[in-house]
């Protein structure tokens, strides 16, 4: 009993610590504790929010529809959805290639007699989908032409007759024209507004037939739905059957282990030859074995190509904003320190803290890759960045000379609301704390650090929860600029694609980057509450 | 000449050179070694204004205030200032509070003659039971027992008290009181203490310096307290010294407050206007203001 009631104190505890507060309420409700009171908190702070989701979703999928775009209507949630599933199942194919790769033995056999089992299925239904395409769009079309019969014979009616009719108005004019009598303004005059009239009546008959034309364009261009849906079928069907065969390839003739074992046996031959031959044959043999012996040994280190998967893109942004939060921190903490210790200093900072606060990453962003590449002109041979790509844990993150601009961009943006923090954090720290610490007669460094940093890291933290919510932001747009592997670059990658669900793709991200800047700034919150006491000044 | 603290017609004034107010005028005092004094005097006379005078946290303007004969250039351990806000470093708990000054004062102590130390002075301000508490889990009385804890921790020669219980319910103050002098008892120092509150200082002190109203305050006559220790408190009533002490003190300091009305005399007197009111007569029951009482502060009787 004792024991439950401990437990009720530490979830709340908890709650409270990571700003889940919402939950608050279950926790209570499950103990009894004054339900209705409860229940109309979980009524205020977990109903009403997800009725205002259903609400926006509805809103979402009800003009979706009438928005219409370069690439289509905007996505719905249905389709947003769909685009997630597309990339989330790219990546997991991706994953599978490498995997391909790398297997041996016999699960490498069960894996290609599953492959292929499943590629028979599946080319089924590539042929089903195309029959199915091409079924749907033989219907339409006949749709649309019995749509347009009407509309084209009157069309080639019109068009012959008005062409009838200017041809013979202007046989009318030239024979009229024959009896002008040279310096009659009069008559001059008069036959010539008798051309105008017909150069107008012309133009009418013009704008007539394209209005009908216009129309007859309009239905071809009608998009069914039904077309649309078997088109989506036979690009699922054919995507898969592509990636299908790839991994059969992979599987079996390009698996890495079957390519070194072909290279072995060729070597064996050759040497056996070798033994045999002399002359000029002889080197020719002994310069091939040696050529593929090299080929081996790279073989047989060989890791597969794999191109970026959202995941990967996505841990790699992550990777990149704290990279560039610490840079920043490591930049804003000090100076906000002695901004913060020494008024002179303060006043020495400012003009500067106030020029290059509002300028925007756009600007620092092309600067900085410029610096940096100038810094590191071949990256592959570079000694620092061939140190880091050995790093254990962030080597394969490959960090290079975009991605180092991207962090500097995202810490020369961000640092400065810690900064102001920190300084503001210790120019306010309670006097009677200084006081103590001239009673205990403490050194500079005691004073810093047993006074006033911990005294300004409530205000601190504060600044680098803010910091860390620009740093995101601001990185999606470097990234995206410059072309340094993560989700920028994703979104970059979609809108130069403009294949039929990018644009769902990129809806997707709107929510990625949402979700993952929410839980940045909870765990900045729980850190933020960690070091908080009483009586600290907040923000 | 054994006098351990010593301040020689010192100053403190305020405020650009144009319109300087003077704090505190004139002080003459001299401490005892193992000496008990008490400085009383009303709420805002500069009391605190003393207290940083005699740690060193703030230089006379004029004259000089001396530590063992020389003049104190700036506050340090050997005068243990506990503060009146309790000053306790609100993100560390009671025990470290305590950890830091010793580390202060000590800084070559080993990690467990530390521990040691630390839970020796905060056992003596009986917080035992709220070793890991943080301040703001604290009542007042804990934490002014914590900051006294802390005080004491440094060893200091002299322990300056800042009306260390005037945010006290009578009862925790009682205590306090007790625990203060049952320390000072048993290792003796010299203590210099502020208080508002005539009994206490009687109770406790060797002798009784009263600060007069500000501004321009200064220390006035002081009194001598012959009574035997240790006092009793609760016959303390009883006692014709005490008695006597008692009332001679707050005869003078409401001589004090009263003076210095008659010196506020200067006020610019208001004329006596009262808004016309243009509003029907309401039959409605009407109060009379009860007449305020102007009977200074409460804190001295």
């Amino acid at each position: 009993m004792k024991l439950l009631k401990q437990l009720k104190y530490s979830l709340l505890k908890v709650i409270d610590l990571s700003g889940l507060t919402f939950l608050a309420p279950i926790v209570r409700l499950c103990y009894g504790e004054e339900p209705k009171v409860q229940l109309q908190k979980i009524g205020q702070w977990i109903l009403v929010p997800i009725a205002g989701v259903c609400a926006f979703l509805f809103l979402w999928h009800i003009t979706s529809g009438s928005i219409q775009t370069k690439s289509g209507t905007l996505p719905n949630p249905v389709e947003t959805w769909q685009g997630y599933n597309a990339i989330d199942t790219q990546a997991e194919r991706e994953g599978l290639k490498k995997t391909s790769y790398e297997l041996v033995g016999e699960e490498r056999d069960q894996m290609l007699a599953d492959a292929e089992d499943r590629l028979a299925e599946v080319k089924v239904q590539v042929a089903e989908t195309n029959a199915a395409v091409t079924a749907a769009k033989e219907a339409v079309d006949a749709q649309t032409k019995e749509l347009i019969a009407p509309l084209d014979k009157e069309y080639k009616e019109l068009k012959s007759q008005y062409k009838a009719a200017s041809k013979a108005r202007k046989a009318v004019l030239v024979t009229d024209a024959d009896s002008l009598k040279a310096g009659n303004v009069a008559e001059y005059n008069a036959y010539y507004e008798k051309v105008e009239e017909s150069v107008v009546k012309t133009a009418q008959e013009k704008e007539e037939l394209s209005i009908l034309k216009k129309k007859i364009d309009k239905i071809r261009e009608i998009k069914s739905p039904e077309v649309a849906k078997a088109l989506l079928e036979q690009t699922f069907a054919a995507e898969e059957a592509q990636y299908l065969s790839k991994q059969i390839e992979l599987l079996s003739d390009r698996n890495r282990a079957v390519q070194v074992e072909t290279a072995t046996g060729m070597i064996s031959t050759y040497n056996e030859e070798f033994l045999s031959l002399t002359g000029k044959a002889a080197y020719d043999k002994a310069r091939s074995i040696a050529k593929a012996k090299e080929r081996l040994s790279k073989m047989e280190s060989s890791s597969y190509a794999q191109p970026a998967t959202i995941w990967y893109q996505v841990k790699r942004s992550i990777f990149c904003v704290f990279t560039g939060f610490i840079i920043g921190t490591a930049i804003a903490v000090p100076i906000g320190i002695l901004c913060g210790l020494n008024s002179t200093f303060m006043a020495a900072m400012t003009p500067f803290i106030a020029i290059f606060k509002p300028v925007s990453p756009i600007v620092w962003l092309p600067i900085a890759l410029i610096i940096v590449s100038g810094l590191i002109p071949d990256p592959d041979n570079n000694p620092l960045m061939l140190f880091l790509w050995d790093l254990p844990l962030i080597g394969e993150y490959k960090i290079n000379p975009a991605f180092i601009a991207s962090a500097v961009t995202v810490a020369l943006c961000s640092l400065w609301a810690t900064l102001a923090n920190t300084a503001l954090g210790v120019a306010s720290i309670d006097k009677d704390h200084m006081n103590v610490a001239r009673v205990l007669k403490l050194g500079f460094f005691a004073r810093l650090f047993k006074i006033v940093i911990p005294s300004a890291l409530p205000l601190i933290f504060a600044g680098l929860r803010i910091s860390l919510g620009v740093g995101w932001m601001v990185l999606i747009a470097a990234e995206l600029l410059s072309s340094s592997e993560g989700i920028g670059k994703f979104v970059w990658d979609q809108f130069n694609n403009g294949a039929s669900d990018s644009l769902a793709k990129m809806m997707v991200v709107v929510f990625l980057v949402g979700i993952i800047g929410l839980i940045l700034d909870r765990i900045m919150i729980v850190f933020q509450r960690m070091v908080t006491f009483e009586g600290s000044v907040s923000v | 000449m054994n006098d351990i603290l010593q301040i020689n017609n010192a100053s403190v004034s305020f405020g650009p050179p144009s319109n300087r107010t003077d704090v505190l005028k004139d002080l003459q005092l001299s401490v005892k070694e193992n000496e008990f004094v008490a400085v009383i005097g009303f709420s805002g006379a500069g009391k605190s204004t003393l207290m940083n005078l005699l740690s060193g946290l703030q230089q006379p303007s004029s004259g000089e205030v001396l530590y063992k004969g020389e003049s104190i250039k700036e506050p340090g351990p050997d005068l243990g200032m506990m503060f009146q806000n309790y000053s306790l470093l609100p993100w560390l708990s009671v025990l470290d509070n305590v950890k830091l000054a010793i580390g202060a004062v000590e800084p070559k102590i080993s990690k467990s003659e530390l521990d040691e130390k630390a839970h020796h002075y905060v056992k003596m301000v009986k917080l035992d039971h709220a070793f890991d508490k943080k301040p703001h889990e604290l009542s007042g009385g804990m934490r002014q027992r914590a900051s006294l804890a802390r005080t004491l921790s440094l060893d200091p020669e002299v322990l300056l008290l800042d009306e260390p219980l005037s945010a006290l319910d009578a009862l925790t103050r009682s205590e306090l009181q007790d625990q203060i002098l049952n320390i000072w008892e048993k290792d003796k120092r010299t203590v210099v203490m502020i208080t508002n509150d005539v009994d206490e200082a009687v109770l406790m002190a060797d002798r009784i310096v009263p600060l007069t109203m500000g501004p321009g305050a200064t220390l006035a006559e002081e009194f001598e307290v012959n009574m035997a220790r240790p006092r009793d408190r609760h016959t303390l009533n009883d006692h014709p010294e005490f008695m006597r002490l008692k009332s001679e003190i707050t005869k003078f300091m409401m001589g004090l407050n009263k003076e210095s009305k008659e010196l506020a005399a200067d006020i610019i007197p208001m004329p006596k206007v009262e808004p016309k009111s243009f509003a029907p007569p309401v039959l409605s029951p009407t109060f009379k203001q009860n007449p305020v009482s102007r009977k200074g502060n409460n804190n001295v009787a």
